[in-house]
Parts: structure tokens; C-alpha cells; sequence
């Protein structure tokens, strides 16, 4: 047979909360039954004691050595037929002395076995020839002298019945009350379902134009609450990224159309008036620049995207930073040599620091990096690169820091000069210009790499800027 | 300047005129017949008639998708020469027009001069004729790749091993124009096209120029504002 799982988690709650009251119900039927079975068994075994005791008083030897049970104590003569008492008195050679009319002539017990009810009651469970369960004890006594063997037992058909009754009642009774248990288990999980149902339904209706819509949070504390907390910060982060891609297109829009303005700006002019052919050529020199600047733009934005959609499962290798660092060295030393800028490393560790990321985008972070550095310095001056090593939640970084002896970095521009398309306010960085790429590209490429960068602002001159990365 | 002997027949598939009057007006220039296809049908039915050497072939086209013609040619010939100039540039969009059987790819925008140079060396591969062998010779400047020296005028001249790489390419390419582009790839190996190293370039060409023309009368390397460098033969 094929289970086909219901498909509301409602419906699956009653279903499970059924199931388990079922069992629970099932097991504690059953040790009541037997609890209460055992109770009353010994009540009876008590009650049999009892009887014995009071039939010990009323019995008697006639003059003719015929035994007698006293039955005159009763009010009414008819009370006689209440008693259900099975008894059988026996003498010590197994001849039976007396039978009581209960037993209608059967046997009560079988034949007397030796030392039977010689400690005191001895209790055993015996059935009669027409099958009744009787729990029967013995016990020995003394006559008028002579000892006898009294056996007296109470039929279990009654307890049995009433058993049955009990269970079978249960039985009846216990499906009525799963039903109603799992209908009201039905309308409570739906009652406590309900929130996840209007959030559904305010979550489908939020799209990209109303992303500032929030779910309304109830009862703040509870777990749908929670849950709708967490949502609400899933479309606050969303809603910032939709906002930077918005500002980012404005902005990429903006970056292009100033060169594109300046080409058309410089063509129009030209052909105002003829012109020599070296005026001729120094325009279109002019408009060529111009259309590098926007492809250089245009690549960057490629790139940026490119590390944007890098997961963390990208294209990683393990690679030494130190030798990373001396390529990107070798690729500018002309730079640094034509503008006799000396570079010192700090690498007194000694240990070759082996990183583990995606090798040509971590390039280009310190190339534009190292490439700033040198933009910046003056001529004849030093660029500091310093190493060291640093833990932080239990994984260890290594930090390189690239300081240059240029303007700096102003405080107020501390973050914003990781932004895109960020180009100084500060005359007196604002001469070096480039694309306002380059360290965006550079923050977004150690961001995936699971790294840091950051200016560090305690240096007294130049700009400091250090980069953490995930050591292997 | 003399009329030079068509190097090759060049089909170009463009549909944007622009770009096409760019390319049939440069390449013409540089020495070459071309004809000019400005959609997917076009092309197929010239590739047969006019016979070709060499196709440059833009992928986005009207009617039919350039990868759907590069197919088609290839169905019929393996000796036809394919360079594709698209702007899907991702190394993606490079793996999947090599992979369908062009013989290069350039994403656009490209440089004029790399597309020249691309051409002729696409078809220099067709025809067989070896790369031009050392010592290369210039005027006066001479380098052998050999000994991996550099003289002009008899005197020998000291260059650095970059230096001289970049000597050698713009020998390769002399009386062509060479872009920052092409040098950055074929002589820096660098292979992002977002690496700040123009100025590296830049500076680089100006050492190289204080070596071997600074202390000449006759200047050979030259800049071009906006395109690149040129080595050429001192106009007579």
C-alpha cells in the first residue's frame, strides 16, 4: 500500500498528535486493566480470609458427627441465596464433610493434597468442572478437636465481566475521544499556522517596487515572530542591495556619459572650423583617449560583476603572497625606478605565507593596491609593504599593509573610498583620478576571498592601507 | 606611398555600418580585398561564390547567428581562416567560438591594430610563410633573437630582458601600429583586461626610446595618440 503524505503541515500535526495519544491511550488502558485486575484479586484473596475466619465460628458437629454450617444470624431467611461463597470442608483423609449448595455438587479444588493449608491460608487458582475461575484457599482448623480442612473460594466470573465491560467501554469510548482530540488538535494548529499564512501572502506580494514593505511582526518573542524578524532583515538587506544596484546603474550611467560628453563634445568642436592636419590628428588622438577611458570603465564594471558572482567555491588555489607580491613588484619596478620610489618589505617571520583563494582576482586587489601606492607617493620617496600575521574567530589571516608617503587618506573618506566610481574631494588628490574602480574592485575581490581591507588611519602621514586574507 | 599586392581576400560579416565601413575602409587600407556581408545569408552565399581566405565574423546577426554560420562553413572547410569579433567577451563566450571551430576571437571594442595584426598573422598561418626570421633589421637597428642583442649604427645597445621583448615585438609588427592592449597581452602576458598598466607601458616605451633613439638623429619609434606605438622606416 502506497502512503501518500498529506501535503498541510495541519493536517500532519493532528495526524501525528492522534497517533501519539493513540499509543499513549493504548498502553495506559492497558496497565489500568491489569492494575485494577490485581487490586480487586487481592481484595478478594482479603475478603476470602475474612470469610474464613467467621465460617470458622459458625461451624459445628452434630451429636451424629455430621458438620453444619450455623446459618440462623440471618434476618431474612431469602438473605441466605446472596451468599456466593464456594466452600467444601474436608477431614484430613480427604472425605468431603460438607459442600456448600453454591457449588451445585461439583468439586471444589481437586483431592487434598498433604500438608495442604497447614501455614496458615494457602491460596491458589483453580477452575471448577463447568470451567468457572475460582481463586480458592485452604486452610486447616480445629473443631470440636477434630481438624478439618476448609476450602473456601470466590468465583472470578464476576471481576471478569466487569473486565470485560470496562474494556470494552474504553474501547469504544477512546476513538470518540481521538476524534475530537485530533479535530481540536486540527483547529489548533491551524489557529497557530494561521500567521505563516498571512505572511505568505504579504511576502508574495512584495516585488521589486515595494521592497520597503514589511511583514507585520505580532508577537515579537514567539517563533513565527522570529521568523517573521527574519524575514523582515532578508528584505531590509535586499532592499539595500536593490538600493547600491540602483544608485550603482545611476552612477555606471553617469561614467559613461562623461566620456561619451567628451567625445562628442570634442568632435563637434572640430569640425566647427577646418583645422591643420595636426589639429586634425590631436582631436582624434583626443577622442581615442577618451573611448580607452570608457572601455577601461566598461571592464571594470565586467570585473566587478565577474567577483561579484564569484561564490565561495570559485576557482581557488593555494599560492605564497610573498611571491604574488614580488610579481606585482617586477610588473611596476619601472614605474618605481623611472620615479626612483624604493620599496621595503617587512618580512622578519620568515614563513612563507600561503594563501588559499581565487590567485588572478587576489593579483588584481594588490596590483591596484601597490598601483595606488605608487600613484600617490612622491618621487624619491619609500613605500613601506609590512607582513604579519593575525588570528580572528579562531581562523588566521595573514596582513600585508602597503603604506606610501602620499597625501593620504582624509578621515571623513575612510569607507567611502572603497565605494564605486568614489573620486576625491581633496585638491590634492584629486589630480591623480583614475576610473574610481580600482580599490572598489579591490574591496569587492578580498570581501569574497573572505578577507578585509581597510585603511588603517593611525599612521601619522601617507595612507596605510591593509589587506587580511585566509591563510591555507 | 606605393600600392601594395593584396595579402588575401577577406570577408567581413557585420551587420553594424559603422563598424563595417571601419573594417572594409582599414583593412583595404592595410592591404587587403574585402567584401562585405551584412547578414547571416549574405555570408553563406558569399563564402561559396567569392572564395574567401579569411572571415571576420560578428556573432550577433540578423537572420542567422554568426555561430550558426561558422558552423556551416566548417561543415564544408577546414582551411577557411575565422576570426570572430563580438562583444560577448567572457572567457565563456571565447571557450564556446574557439570550441565551434574559429580560429580567433577579439572582443569589441578592439583596437584597430590588433585586428590587423591578428589578420595578417591568421594568414600568414593559411599561406605557410614562416615568421620573419632573425636578426631582425630596422634602418639601422638590428636585434638577433639568437644572442639576444640589440645595435643601431654598429653600437651595441644594453637593454633589460623586458626591454628587449618589446624591441622584438614591435620588430614583428614594425611599420604596423601596436596598441596598449596588444602589449599587455603579448609582452606582459597579462591576461585581465582590468590591470592598471598603461603607465607601466608608457614608461616602459619611453626608456626604451631614450636607448635607441635618443642618441640618433633618426627617430624610429613613435607614438600614436590614442592608437599605440609604431617602428617604422624613417620616411625618405
Amino acid at each position: 500500500m502506497k502512503f501518500t503524505r498529506p501535503a498541510n503541515i495541519r493536517t500532519r500535526l493532528a495526524i501525528w498528535f492522534v497517533v501519539i495519544l493513540a499509543s499513549i491511550l493504548i498502553v495506559y488502558i492497558a496497565a489500568v486493566i491489569i492494575f485494577q485486575y490485581v487490586l480487586l484479586e487481592r481484595q478478594i484473596y482479603h475478603d476470602e480470609i475474612q470469610d474464613v475466619e467467621t465460617v470458622e465460628g459458625l461451624l459445628y458437629f452434630d451429636p451424629q458427627g455430621v458438620i453444619h454450617l450455623q446459618e440462623n444470624y440471618h434476618s431474612h431467611p431469602q438473605s441466605r441465596l446472596l451468599e456466593d461463597r464456594l466452600m467444601e470442608i474436608r477431614d484430613l483423609s480427604g472425605t468431603v464433610l460438607y459442600r456448600s449448595e453454591t457449588l451445585h455438587g461439583q468439586i471444589l479444588g481437586g483431592a487434598s493434597s498433604p500438608d495442604e493449608g497447614a501455614n496458615s491460608y494457602n491460596e491458589r487458582s483453580t477452575r471448577l468442572s463447568d470451567g468457572t475461575r475460582v481463586l480458592l484457599i485452604s486452610h486447616l482448623h480445629p473443631i470440636q478437636d477434630k481438624l478439618v480442612l476448609i476450602r473456601l473460594g470466590y468465583s472470578m466470573a464476576p471481576l471478569q465481566d466487569r473486565m470485560v465491560r470496562f474494556f470494552l467501554l474504553l474501547l469504544v469510548a477512546t476513538p470518540i475521544g481521538l476524534i475530537l482530540a485530533g479535530f481540536a488538535g486540527y483547529r489548533i494548529a491551524k489557529r497557530a499556522l494561521l500567521p505563516l499564512d498571512i505572511m505568505a501572502a504579504r511576502a508574495e506580494s512584495i516585488t521589486a517596487s515595494n521592497l520597503n514593505d514589511r511583514i507585520v511582526v505580532e508577537h515579537p518573542h514567539d517563533e513565527l515572530g522570529h521568523m517573521a524578524k527574519v524575514l523582515n532583515h532578508l528584505l531590509e538587506r535586499l532592499e539595500q542591495a536593490f538600493v547600491q544596484l540602483q544608485r550603482f546603474t545611476a552612477d555606471a550611467a553617469h561614467e559613461l556619459r562623461t566620456p561619451l560628453s567628451s567625445l562628442r563634445a570634442t568632435g563637434e568642436v572640430t569640425l566647427q572650423e577646418s583645422r591643420t592636419e595636426s589639429g586634425y590628428r590631436e582631436s582624434i588622438g583626443s577622442m581615442l583617449e577618451e573611448t580607452t577611458r570608457l572601455n577601461q570603465t566598461i571592464d571594470g564594471l565586467l570585473l566587478l560583476a565577474r567577483a561579484e558572482a564569484t561564490r565561495s567555491d570559485g576557482v581557488k588555489t593555494s599560492f605564497s603572497l610573498f611571491e604574488l607580491v614580488d610579481e606585482i613588484l617586477v610588473l611596476v619596478d619601472v614605474l618605481l625606478e623611472e620615479r626612483h620610489i624604493t620599496v621595503v618589505q617587512d618580512r622578519d617571520d620568515g614563513v612563507p605565507a600561503l594563501l588559499f583563494a581565487d590567485r588572478s582576482l587576489v593579483r588584481i586587489a594588490l596590483l591596484n593596491v601597490l598601483h595606488n601606492a605608487v600613484k600617490f607617493s612622491p618621487d624619491h620617496s619609500t613605500i613601506r609593504i609590512g607582513f604579519s600575521r593575525r588570528e580572528s574567530d579562531g581562523r588566521a589571516y595573514q596582513r600585508v599593509c602597503v603604506h606610501d608617503s602620499g597625501p593620504g587618506v582624509a578621515a571623513g573618506e575612510v569607507t567611502q573610498v572603497f565605494e564605486r566610481f568614489f573620486t576625491s574631494n581633496s585638491p590634492t588628490t584629486s589630480k591623480y583620478s583614475g576610473s574610481g574602480l580600482g580599490l572598489s574592485i579591490a574591496k569587492l575581490i578580498v570581501d569574497r576571498s573572505g578577507g578585509q581591507i581597510f585603511f588603517d588611519m593611525s599612521v601619522e602621514h601617507g595612507a596605510k592601507c591593509c589587506i587580511d586574507l585566509p591563510l591555507l | 606611398m606605393q600600392e601594395k599586392p593584396k595579402l588575401g581576400r577577406i570577408l567581413i560579416v557585420e551587420d553594424d555600418r559603422k563598424t563595417a565601413d571601419a573594417l572594409v575602409l582599414g583593412l583595404e587600407r592595410g592591404g587587403y580585398q574585402t567584401i562585405l556581408a551584412r547578414s547571416g545569408e549574405e555570408a553563406f552565399f558569399l563564402v561559396h561564390s567569392k572564395q574567401p581566405d579569411l572571415v571576420v565574423l560578428d556573432l550577433t546577426l540578423p537572420q542567422r547567428g554568426g555561430l550558426e554560420i561558422l558552423a556551416q562553413i566548417r561543415a564544408h572547410s577546414n582551411t577557411l581562416r575565422v576570426l570572430i569579433l563580438t562583444s560577448h567577451n567572457s572567457v565563456d563566450d571565447r571557450v564556446t567560438g574557439l570550441n565551434a571551430g574559429a580560429d580567433d576571437y577579439l572582443g569589441k571594442p578592439f583596437s584597430f591594430p590588433e585586428l590587423v595584426a591578428r589578420v595578417s598573422s591568421l594568414l600568414r598561418r593559411s599561406t605557410g610563410v614562416s615568421e620573419r626570421s632573425s636578426p631582425l633589421k630596422l634602418a639601422d637597428l638590428t636585434l638577433d633573437a639568437q644572442t639576444r642583442t640589440v645595435s643601431r649604427s654598429g653600437s651595441v645597445i644594453d637593454v633589460t630582458t623586458r626591454e628587449f621583448d618589446l624591441l622584438l615585438y614591435l620588430l614583428n609588427h614594425r611599420n604596423d601600429a601596436v596598441s596598449r592592449e596588444m602589449l599587455a597581452k603579448d609582452v606582459w602576458k597579462e591576461v585581465s583586461r582590468f590591470t592598471p598598466i598603461d603607465n607601466v607601458i608608457d614608461v616602459q616605451m619611453t626608456r626604451l626610446r631614450r636607448k635607441i633613439d635618443d642618441p640618433f638623429p633618426v627617430k624610429l619609434l613613435h607614438t600614436i595618440r590614442g592608437v599605440g606605438f609604431i617602428l617604422r622606416e624613417p620616411e625618405q
